[in-house]
């Protein structure tokens, strides 16, 4: 089925109401001053911002700390437009409240492409698209923080709301003293007057929070003196004195604490237990079964005086696991399968088509040359640093979690069902999480804990998975397959590519776990494990690009970066065996082909430039390119490589990005340094194999994660752009892979088409 | 037993702090000494890393046993706000950390490094820092090391950097 006749049969009924509905304005972003239920001596402006009686700005944090540096980011948006140093702004909590969900995450799930939603020149379509899909996820409401979304999301209503806090304090000072607006100096949160009248916010609140705000514009571009600074991280000093606290962290009287164990085998469920060694065991206190919860396996909970104590019981525990009911999970065997469902859609033009232009099977048949190849990536693991844990306590009909979570409604609303009350009687505390990438969008691990302190008489419980756990039963990066074929007229230009792939789907899985409430009968295209390869930039007259979803009934979720992580390794090594195809130096190949996408090629340019591309290496080194789009942003990457011991060694990886406007370059910077190691693990050493249902690798030993030694110098080139904010926590990962694995082309002669890259 | 942490003197219930129990779950769940951090429970990430009489040691898998009668440091006590440690310094100068969860470690494993060599080349912080981190913090941890040891070379070009961990240790 084509996207176009599904949309229209979707919008076939309910499209009277939905256009009628549509054409209103989203709901304001502002808030109200109570949605923050200011404290004494507070006085609320809106639902974001509150002012302290000694002047302190308070800032309503919806979004999930998780090394990113968004607490940074967000808060500098607050402050530039109050006029107050970073330092000054202090984060609260946001809370349950719709106001605080996401909008830009859900727009950004549209399955777009580039050459239609060039800044500025968006076609009509994609801006209504856009329009509806914000519309529904400001009803929604859903806070999340992914999707590379969070500046882009605050962008507006973030500066809208402080800019109006400023307002306020403008118009107090003004009505208190008689004095207009206009005459009223402002700096560091002190409101001034050449004649001498000087108040701080903390002393004009109460009037500001009764004065209009008026029509309230955020600064211009001109008049920043922080947007565009390498702030420090408001962060980082608690975290490099070991002060900063983790889920992990989180201590209350009367804690216990649980350690899980789930049948190993994924989907697998518990049979007979003897438990009665554990629990002889000293500081030993019970165990709790645990159904599935939000996707996971079924599992055994031991409960103990320490993590310690719960760890030795959780392994005392003789189990009789049971097999999953479908039957054991096999990851060759889903590759297989992949790789024959991804090559029936190439050979019967199958699939569904993401995108279509020109006539690709007249393409393919005219062809003078035609090149062909299959690429393929394994299942991944997350493996954040912090192990999954989550902290409960359910007393006097009430719910309490403390959760290092990227969803924190979703943790709400799973508490408020394994508990049985409502969400109102919930309460959920998001601390900092220690490294999420997409893992933390599940809230598994909550609905265990709160099944847990259902047991525990009270007293609150720290959920807590050893390292083999997570590595074992996560909600993996979905292994895909993709072939891809290009043909070459008679002159020799590249007259046509089409990509067909096969992957499990991820959003409608993750709907049913997390979000059952909008996972509907009808399984909806997913661009999720699409994305990355029907989206390039490349001007070729025939294209044509589709994807089989499947569902292999591994537990499959978002991970950094999501389709891109392994299609942008399909796609541009794809392009480079192309190049070669053509004799094309592959810098030169793929600006030919991006005539008309001018961001692109301006950072493929600057990131060639930077790393002196053509320019002679050492001998035994070589370079290899990639460019990709992803999360509203681009990426290229050169990456410097030799050969050591059969291993290859990255020497140097310079990186060029256009992200829109840039809040803190030393962020940017900072994602890019997190992304290019992050994509050298994967490319190196990432898999997760499944045999006979369970997961082989089992913690760091045998599933390593990059060194300090074998990281290479890492450097990061912006082009200046005037467009809003796009994403930057990770559309530094996709190109990694490629540009590496194209220079070991160049290095070896030897096309690698698998990930993670083999030893040579 | 008696465990001595940052300086002070813990006595500990022998029931629950059996011997051998690792020292991280101890000064974890036990003292509620949370800078300290679980990642893996084989010694193979190193966010466990403290001192124990001034050498590097991965806590998650030494037991209460090994460490009695010696001197522990953790990351509480390698400096403060008002006095941080030379590496606490540089690591926000670098802006270092992104989650940070590593972070207690990597600074332990550093200031044993800077402890016993003051001027450590690529090769020895290699070879020190075998920490994972999962962020990609590496190429700001070595350059934070780095500015960190000629600090602490031009700060005390003639006395060695180990004298100020140990003291503080036994403070």
């Amino acid at each position: 089925m084509r996207r176009r006749s599904l949309l229209l049969a979707g919008l076939g009924g309910a499209g009277a109401l939905l256009v009628g509905w549509g054409v209103l304005p989203q709901r304001s972003r502002l808030g109200r001053a109570d949605t923050l239920a200011p404290k004494a001596g507070e006085f609320g402006l809106n639902g974001w911002i509150k002012i302290g009686a000694d002047g302190s700005v308070v800032l309503a944090m919806p979004r999930s700390e998780m090394g990113q540096g968004v607490h940074t980011a967000l808060a500098m948006l607050v402050a530039e437009e109050l006029g107050l140093p970073l330092t000054r702004v202090q984060l609260v909590d946001a809370g349950a409240d719709t106001l605080y969900g996401n909008v830009a995450m859900f727009v950004g799930s549209l399955p777009i492409h580039p050459t239609d939603s060039e800044p500025g020149q968006e076609t009509r379509g994609v801006r209504a698209g856009r329009w509806l899909v914000g519309k529904v996820a400001r009803e929604l409401g859903i806070n999340a923080t992914g999707g590379s979304s969070s500046v882009a999301d605050a962008w507006e209503p973030l500066r809208r709301a402080a800019a109006t806090a400023r307002g306020q304090m403008l118009g107090a000072a003004s009505l208190q003293w008689r004095l207009p607006v206009a005459e009223l100096l402002l700096a560091d949160g002190v409101i001034s007057h050449p004649s001498g009248m000087k108040a701080h916010y903390g002393e004009l609140a109460r009037m500001a929070a009764s004065t209009p705000p008026g029509d309230a514009v955020p600064k211009a571009a001109a008049d920043w003196r922080l947007i565009g600074t390498a702030a420090p991280r408001i962060d980082i000093e608690a975290k490099s004195r070991g002060e900063a606290h983790f889920g992990i962290d989180v201590r209350l009287p009367g804690l216990v604490y649980a350690v899980v164990r789930h049948c190993p085998m994924l989907g697998g469920g518990i049979g007979s237990v003897k438990a009665e060694a554990a629990l002889k065991l000293p500081g030993v206190e019970r165990m709790v079964r645990l159904g599935p919860y939000a996707g996971s396996t079924a599992a055994l909970a031991v409960v103990g005086r320490s993590s310690w104590h719960a760890l030795r019981g959780a392994q005392a525990l003789e189990v009789e696991w049971q097999p999953r009911p479908a039957g054991p999970l096999e990851s060759a065997a889903i590759l297989q399968s992949l790789e024959a469902q991804a090559r029936a859609a190439a050979a019967t033009h199958g699939g569904f088509v993401f995108h279509e232009r020109g006539d690709w099977p007249a393409a393919l048949a005219g062809a003078a040359r035609r090149v062909e190849a299959v690429y393929r990536a394994p299942y991944l693991a997350h493996a954040a640093m912090e192990p999954i844990n989550c902290t409960a306590r359910v007393a006097d009909g009430r719910v309490e979690v403390w959760v290092p979570t990227q969803v924190p409604g979703l943790a709400r609303a799973l508490a408020a069902r394994v508990a049985g009350v409502a969400e109102d009687a919930v309460t959920v505390h998001v601390t900092y999480l220690g490294g999420g990438f997409g893992r933390r969008l599940e809230v598994d691990f909550v609905g265990q804990a709160v099944r847990v302190a259902l047991e525990t008489g009270g007293r609150p419980v720290q959920l807590l998975w050893p390292r083999e756990e997570d590595i074992t039963h996560d909600f993996y990066r979905p292994a895909g397959v993709a072939v891809l074929q290009a043909a070459f007229d008679g002159a020799g230009a590249l007259s046509g590519l089409a990509i067909s792939s096969a992957g499990d789907a991820i959003t409608p899985r993750w709907l049913e776990r997390a979000l059952p409430a909008l996972a509907g009968p009808l399984e909806m295209p997913d661009k999720t494990t699409a994305e990355g390869l029907f989206d390039l930039p490349y001007g070729v007259p025939h294209q044509r690009q589709a994807h089989v979803a499947t569902h292999s009934g591994v537990p499959v979720g978002f991970w950094r970066s999501v389709g891109h992580s392994h299609n942008a390794f399909f796609s541009e090594g794809f392009i480079d065996e192309l190049a070669g195809e053509a004799a094309a130096d592959p810098v030169a190949f793929r600006l030919a082909l991006l005539k008309s996408m001018p961001r692109h090629a301006a950072v493929l340019q600057l990131a060639a430039e930077k790393a002196g591309w053509g320019q002679p290496l050492p001998a035994g080194r070589a370079r290899g390119v990639a460019l990709h789009g992803s999360f509203g942003s681009i990426v290229a990457q050169v990456a410097e490589v030799s050969l050591q011991g059969g291993a290859a060694r990255v020497h140097r990886v310079v990186c060029a990005v256009d992200c829109g406007i840039v809040v803190n370059p030393g962020i940017v910077a900072q994602q890019m340094e997190s992304a290019v190691i992050f994509g050298l693990t994967a490319a190196l050493f990432g898999r997760i194999d499944i045999e006979a249902g369970a997961v082989r690798q089992r913690n760091f030993p045998d599933h390593p994660l990059l060194t300090l030694a074998q990281t290479p110098l890492i450097e990061t080139h912006i082009v200046p752009s005037t467009w809003p904010p796009a994403g930057m926590g990770e559309p530094g990962v996709p190109p990694v892979a490629p540009a590496l694995a194209n220079a070991l082309f160049v290095l070896t002669g030897q096309r690698q088409r698998e990930l993670p890259l083999r030893m040579l | 037993m008696e465990l001595s942490v940052n300086g002070q003197r813990h006595q500990l219930d022998d029931a629950v702090a059996e011997p051998q129990m690792p020292l991280l779950w101890v000064l974890r769940d036990l003292l509620d000494l949370t800078g300290t951090k679980f990642g893996c429970g084989v010694a193979a990430c190193g966010a466990c890393t403290v001192h124990v009489d001034g050498q590097p040691q991965r806590s998650c898998v030494l037991p209460l046993s090994a460490v009695a009668g010696k001197a522990v440091l953790t990351i509480e006590a390698l400096g403060s706000a008002a006095a941080p440690h030379v590496l606490q310094t540089a690591w926000v100068a670098h802006q270092v950390p992104q989650c940070g969860y590593c972070q207690s470690g990597m600074l332990m494993a550093a200031a044993a490094l800077l402890a016993k060599n003051p001027n450590p080349s690529d090769t020895e912080i290699d070879a020190a820092i075998t920490n994972l981190c999962r962020c990609g913090s590496y190429p700001r941890v070595r350059d934070a090391i780095k500015s960190a040891a000629a600090a602490l070379r031009a700060a005390a070009p003639a006395r060695r950097a180990a004298p100020a961990t140990a003291k503080r240790a036994s403070a």
